[in-house]
């Protein structure tokens, strides 16, 4: 009679899984962290310019202090429509006016905001979502169009280009 | 009666719950964040008239024009050594910087104040102040004067307390202030792509943060970036911290600010 005797053999012992939750929930909570959500999903196409030392807007977005409106060629439907053929999102939608509707949307969006938890107009940023194509002549009427309404913080969205050499430009 | 246990709560399907949040908050959230330069608008103020014009040394005109070829003053730049103008302005900002002499003639000059001047500067204003406050009759141009002498005292009071500081860490008696005209002027046409004019603001910033990190890693031991990155993500707290940082990012502000004057294109 031997004293080790051989187990009968079971097929492969099933794995522990009750630390699985666990794991799963440990991802989920990096996640719900390390990320922000969506605003809009674009509909019209940005492909980013690129820079470098630009500024983080997270702290302007947990603050609520941004704008974000996007510029570029529109995804669907016909581009000779717009001025240029670069089409204006304003949050949801594409707005026919153009830049032109850009005070309504900024005064809408100040005044739905009460007053004491909102920075002063002055330093509401709006951050123009560019695509790299876009001409600046569509920016700075919107520039006018805001500092003549007081909306004097703006900002020029671009990726970090990181450490390659050079800045890729349109030759013509 | 015997006290019947609770049943256990099958956690077998917790797993399932967890990973439909987690593919939730996956496709519901994006990982990058939004980056941006950060640009005033001027506010709009009456000129007063016959004002003499800006000094040439004084200004650094970048053109983009509509082909997005760029000139820098008087040199035109490739697109592939645009990076050069980092240096360009680095150049136009130190050319002139410490020296009294043997200045370059056709970069900005600077000034250098002191505590001395500028506390006579403030007791001069309060004089001021006084008699105008002490005058019975006060017509609208003496209430006029009186705000303005209030801007003037706040004014000095701001660089008095500057230069202190700038002494405290530096242990010089002068701050170098650039002229206060100095700036850099952007044009751009209005059919330049958006792409040229952020990869020009992406040189200038670069110019100008780097010899503030440079400089305030030298007084203070922490980078101008660091600091302002603290700030922005405290900003709504009151801490002495966060008021020594705001301190030292005016002083470093005023030894090297960024003033860009971006131009409405007209063709």
């Amino acid at each position: 009679m031997s004293k080790f005797r051989k187990k009968e053999s079971k097929g492969a012992p099933g794995i522990n899984t009750s630390s699985l939750p666990d794991i799963v929930f440990m991802l989920l909570f990096f996640f719900m962290v390390a990320t922000t959500t969506k605003e809009v999903d674009p509909l019209v196409e940005v492909s980013p310019a690129q820079g470098v030392g630009l500024e983080d807007l997270t702290p302007f977005k947990q603050r609520s202090e941004v704008d974000f409106l996007y510029l570029g060629e529109p995804r669907k439907g016909d581009k000779s429509k717009f001025d240029k053929g670069i089409a204006v999102q304003y949050d949801g939608i594409i707005h026919k006016d153009g830049i032109n509707h850009i005070v309504k949307w900024k005064k809408d969006k100040f005044d739905s905001k009460p007053a004491e938890f909102t920075a002063p107009k002055e330093e509401v940023v709006t951050c123009f979502k560019a695509d790299e194509h876009v001409p600046m002549g569509i920016i700075f009427e919107a520039r006018e169009l805001l500092g003549d309404n007081n909306f004097n913080s703006i900002g020029y969205y671009a990726r970090e280009k990181g450490n390659r050499r050079g800045y890729e430009i349109r030759q013509q | 009666m015997a006290k019947r246990e609770a049943p256990e709560i099958n956690a077998g399907s917790m797993a399932d719950i967890a990973f439909l949040l987690l593919i939730f908050f996956l496709v519901t959230t994006t990982m990058d964040k939004d980056l941006a330069y950060l640009r005033k608008i001027p506010k709009k103020v009456e000129q007063p008239e016959n004002q003499p014009p800006v000094q040439k040394k004084n200004i650094y005109t970048i053109v983009i024009n509509s082909k997005q070829a760029i000139k820098a003053r008087d040199s035109v730049i490739r697109a592939d050594e645009i990076e050069s103008l980092n240096g360009r302005i680095k150049h136009f900002y130190l050319v002139n910087r410490d020296k009294k002499t043997d200045r370059a003639k056709n970069y900005p000059y600077y000034a250098f104040g002191t505590i001395q001047l500028y506390s006579k500067n403030l007791t001069q204003s309060e004089n001021k102040l006084e008699a105008l406050k002490a005058q019975e009759e006060k017509t609208d141009k003496i209430r006029k004067t009186i705000d303005q002498t209030y801007v003037m005292i706040e004014k000095w009071e701001e660089k008095l307390s500057m230069a202190r500081l700038y002494k405290e860490y530096s242990g010089k008696r002068e701050v170098p202030e650039i002229a206060f005209e100095a700036h850099i002027r952007l044009e751009s046409f209005i059919d330049t792509d958006y792409s040229a004019y952020v990869a020009v603001q992406s040189e200038i910033q670069r110019a100008v943060t780097e010899l503030r990190d440079k400089e305030a890693e030298e007084l203070f031991g922490i980078t101008y970036t660091a600091m302002n990155k603290y700030y922005q993500q405290n900003i709504n707290e009151d801490s002495a911290k966060l008021r020594d940082y705001r301190k030292k990012m005016d002083l470093i502000e005023l030894l090297f600010p960024l003033r860009l004057i971006e131009v409405k294109p007209k063709r």
